[in-house]
């Protein structure tokens, strides 16, 4: 039935999404940095892997190095480019701009590296195919739901239940309180772009492995998951996942009723829409 | 103000230095293609076939003992990029001829090619438009109507009456998809779903997935990248209608992969001696394949028209490479090709992928 | 020559879009990326009248398009005043992948993704516009026009108006002033200057089609705004200027040919670093 499987593939369209929305979100609540270069960070992940498994490294490797990778290079942006440039009272312009040049040197360079030819993941067992019912999922699809909703999981377990989540939270519901009370909030935005980078390397090395690495292909995503994080609610991981997961079934779906192209456009229609009326998000402020 | 000042001095510095560049004793040509953005995976294999043909020309003395360079250009397959790279080639560089590539950047060119009388030469577009936008604009390839008539005719012919169209929403696609809606018509067909998708896009599942809900026999399918991941794509979601498309199709790796078993395309013949593959492959690490070797033919043809016109001792601009081109009107680079018109018309077969081998299955002469 | 005035041509058309978005992000500090989509409206409502079953001639054509910008820049901006300054940031991105889509799908109105070819060069008052040199007079009066424009508002009651509600919005208020109004104002203003822009660019290269209206085109025109100078004068002068020419003077760095665009892109993105980093007021502007 072709709707039940748009739906499918729209739920692991989604669950990717899902995870990229809740990491940028990490990102932007607390230290409220438009951090486009997330998306760089997220095509670097597929990128990484991709060479080390061509390299023959073993697996579980492949998949932990590129995490361990990102995450430095997103602690080294928080420390080296944002940091100073909050020191100097830079506005969100500025940073933005910053960001958006970082994006730029990273994809640049990759493209320089790796040239802009799609590449495919050199592994066998990733797109064989498993059939419920009528709905036909491969094995990385499967592997994608599962990773995504264990990293949901993990990310709200860690942001309620640990020391270091609940000092996040408090640094992003108060930042000038954090400052003075000795949270630290220099150290706690290291933390959490850390953090959001390790977690935005999972989507980027499981959805290339289904469809391919291009170098410039990380914007999209990202901007869909910002869509998806200011509907949900600034601030809740809930949210941010939950509508990440509508607005991926929801583009697949409208294909029943509308030719593919439109599809895109329609999310950002609605949205504006959403933005007129309820600008605050749906699950605003809840976490 | 100063800093105003100081912005302007460095510019005019930077316009000074390349005019005084612009005078050594090579013969250069240019080529505007997308180096970088989405088109840049078929921009960098056309401009290595030009420079592989310019680089083995060089090494075996040049032309006439004149020695050639290309200078590229990045327009990132915009029509406003192309414009400013063009006028600076031409009035900076002083080319005579220009290789272009993408119907969208090209149609912007080619009333400038006119007014200038610079020679451009297209070796990878295929609108439709391309055949009357200039007469400086020469194609060496057949526009996609071509491809598509034969193929729609043989599938046609074969018993599907059914289609579906998969087609990618730029100036190919949407002239690829007209072409098809009037040719598979014309051949005594239905025409029952039409999908786009976005060039650089590889999730052809949703498209795939609409276009199996109309029952077609057959999916006319015009998309310029991304084929490998569709024809997993189709072979994960165990649909049965048959796949047919025009050159395009012809990627190595979708070629390689089993999934596309079973595709039927046209195939314009070109093909490179195997040596000649190998060399291309031990230069940059990559197989030559259809557009490399498409641009390594077109420049061959310029490298034939600039001896010509060298041997007659006329000097090296726009027209006297036009009209030259047009005297010579056959030529042998890769694959013989004669310009009874703008366009050159090329022989042309129709084969089908089979297990890792694209098979002929039968050949078509064109008009 | 035709290098030297195609560029002054596409510079000063981009001057005219740099007083629009830095009369929207620099003076008014309604943070919009969505200004490409603004200059597209105005470049197809000027290629689509002049291109009519009964043509209109230039300036007429310019007038209406500018009129349609206006109230789309209006339109644009409308939800900047429901919502805080962050959120509107995705909002104008939401907006301007919006008008992307359509410039990309609606082909009746826009010829999609073909585009609009055989656009013809304008006419004004019966003289008409073909040579490139015409063109770089016709330019500099427009962007001159637009600077003069541009400078007497911001000496006017109406530009200290402005710069007082980027200071302190509650106290204008406060103060009895009309913020909404202002700010409206302000918004329909740099429309007309991006629609008039968006026919001076669609008659001059005959030929527009979406991507040169999509979202890199927004953030090459905040960018040029900011490394030129943001909320003066000079600075939208100087930015243009300067953005455009940059490509073309990194193109005498020689690099090999398969990495030599990848690589140019990467010296343009870490001079936007180096900038931010090291000079966020730009060129020629005031801080941000």
């Amino acid at each position: 039935m072709l709707a039940l499987q748009l739906l499918v593939t729209g739920l692991v369209t989604g669950c990717a999404l899902g995870v990229v929305a809740i990491s940028f979100s990490l990102v932007y609540a607390t230290a409220k940095i438009f951090h486009v270069a997330h998306a760089g960070i997220y095509t670097l992940g597929g990128y990484l892997a991709w060479s080390l498994m061509v390299w023959r490294v073993p697996l579980p490797l492949a998949f932990l190095l590129p995490i361990a990778a990102c995450t430095a290079l997103g602690a080294l942006m928080q420390s080296q480019l944002y940091a100073r440039l909050a020191r100097r009272r830079a506005t969100h312009l500025v940073v933005l701009i910053a960001s958006l040049g970082t994006l730029s040197v990273i994809q640049n360079i990759i493209a320089a590296v790796y040239t802009p030819n799609i590449l495919q993941f050199p592994l066998d067992w990733s797109s064989r195919m498993v059939a419920f019912g009528p709905v036909r999922l491969n094995w990385t699809q499967l592997l994608t739901i599962v990773v995504s909703v264990a990293a949901y999981a993990g990310t709200m377990w860690f942001a309620h239940r640990t020391i270091l989540g609940k000092r996040i939270r408090a640094v992003a519901s108060n930042p000038m309180l954090a400052d003075i009370t000795r949270l630290q909030p220099q150290t706690v935005y290291i933390y959490v772009i850390a953090i959001a980078s390790a977690l935005v390397c999972l989507p980027g090395i499981l959805v290339p492995l289904d469809l391919g690495l291009q170098p410039y292909n990380g914007v999209t995503p990202l901007l869909t998951a910002t869509i998806a994080m200011i509907a949900g609610g600034v601030g809740s991981i809930t949210g941010a996942f939950v509508l990440s997961l509508v607005i991926a079934v929801l583009q697949n779906l409208s294909l029943l009723v509308m030719p593919g192209e439109w599809s895109i456009g329609v999310t950002f229609f609605i949205f504006v829409i959403f933005m007129l009326f309820r600008p605050t998000g749906l699950f605003a402020a809840a976490r | 103000m100063p800093r105003v000042c100081i912005g302007l001095a460095a510019l005019a510095a930077g316009l000074v230095i390349t005019c005084a560049s612009a005078g050594a004793e090579t013969i250069r040509f240019g080529g505007i293609l997308p180096l970088t953005g989405p088109g840049a995976l078929i921009g960098t294999a056309e401009m290595r076939g030009v420079q592989f043909a310019v680089d083995q020309a060089n090494a075996k003395g040049g032309i006439h003992g004149n020695q050639i360079e290309v200078q590229f250009e990045d327009n990132q397959a915009k029509p406003d990029q192309s414009i400013l790279s063009f006028n600076k080639l031409t009035d900076l560089q002083h080319v005579a001829v220009i290789f272009t590539g993408y119907s969208g950047p090209t149609l912007a060119m080619a009333p400038l090619a006119t007014r200038k009388k610079v020679l451009l030469v297209n070796a990878g577009a295929q609108a439709d438009g391309l055949a009357k936008a200039s007469p400086y604009l020469i194609n060496t390839l057949p526009t996609i109507g071509g491809e598509i008539e034969v193929i729609s005719r043989w599938v046609a012919g074969q018993g599907k009456k059914n289609a579906g169209i998969l087609f990618e929403n730029g100036a190919a696609g949407m002239a690829g998809r007209d072409d098809y809606l009037k040719s598979f018509a014309e051949a005594g067909g239905t025409v029952v779903a039409q999908e786009a998708t976005q060039f650089g896009q590889t999730d052809f599942r949703p498209a795939l997935l609409k276009i199996a809900d109309a029952k077609p026999d057959v999916m006319l399918v015009v998309i310029t990248a991304g084929l490998l991941q569709m024809a997993q794509e189709y072979k994960q979601l165990d649909l049965k209608f048959t796949v047919a498309g025009t050159t395009f199709f012809a990627d190595p790796s979708t070629i390689a992969d089993p999934s596309s078993t079973g595709f039927v395309h046209t195939q314009l013949r070109i093909d490179a001696p195997p040596d000649l593959a190998a060399q291309f492959k031990a230069k940059y690490d990559t197989d030559m394949e259809f557009f490399a070797k498409q641009y390594y033919n077109a420049a061959q043809i310029v490298l034939a028209t600039l001896d010509k016109v060298l041997a007659e001792g006329k000097p090296v601009t726009g027209e006297t490479m036009h009209n030259a081109l047009f005297e010579i009107r056959r030529f042998q680079g890769l694959i013989p090709l004669e310009f009874k018109t703008n366009t050159a018309s090329v022989p042309m077969d129709i084969n089908e992928m089979r297990d890792g081998k694209d098979v002929l299955l039968k050949e078509i002469k064109l008009e | 020559m035709d290098f030297l005035y195609t560029y002054i041509v596409l510079a000063e058309i981009y001057v005219l879009l740099g007083l629009s978005t830095n009369l929207l992000v620099g003076i008014v500090g309604i943070f919009s990326v969505s200004q490409a989509a603004v200059f597209g409206v105005g470049a197809y409502v000027v290629a689509h009248l002049m291109m009519a079953a009964d043509p209109l001639s230039f300036i007429p054509s310019l007038v209406i398009a500018a009129a349609c910008c206006v109230a789309l820049n209006i339109l644009v901006t409308l939800p900047s005043l429901r919502v805080s300054g962050d959120y509107f940031v995705v909002t104008s991105f939401g907006i301007q992948l919006l008008a992307t889509a359509v410039f990309i799908n609606w082909t009746a109105g826009t010829g999609g993704a073909n585009g609009l070819p055989g656009i013809p060069p304008p006419d004004v008052f019966g003289l008409s516009i073909e040579t490139t040199q015409q063109y770089v007079m016709l330019c500099t009066a427009a962007s001159a026009l637009g600077c003069l424009a541009f400078w007497l508002i911001m000496r006017a009651p109406f530009g200290r108006l402005l710069r007082a509600i980027r200071e302190d919005e509650t106290a204008v208020a406060a103060a009895g002033k009309n913020v909404l109004r202002a700010k409206v104002s302000a918004a329909a203003l740099a429309g007309a200057f991006a629609g008039t822009a968006g026919g001076l660019y669609a008659t001059f290269l005959s030929f527009i089609d979406p991507f040169s209206f999509d979202l890199d085109a927004s953030i090459l025109l905040l960018t040029m705004i900011v490394v030129g100078g943001a909320r003066t004068l000079a600075g939208s002068i100087v930015g243009p200027f300067l953005l455009l020419a940059l490509p073309q003077v990194l193109t005498l760095v020689d690099i090999p040919t398969t990495i030599a665009a990848a690589a140019r892109q990467l010296i343009y993105g870490l001079l936007l670093i180096a900038f931010m980093l090291f000079r966020p007021q730009g060129l020629a502007g005031e801080r941000l």
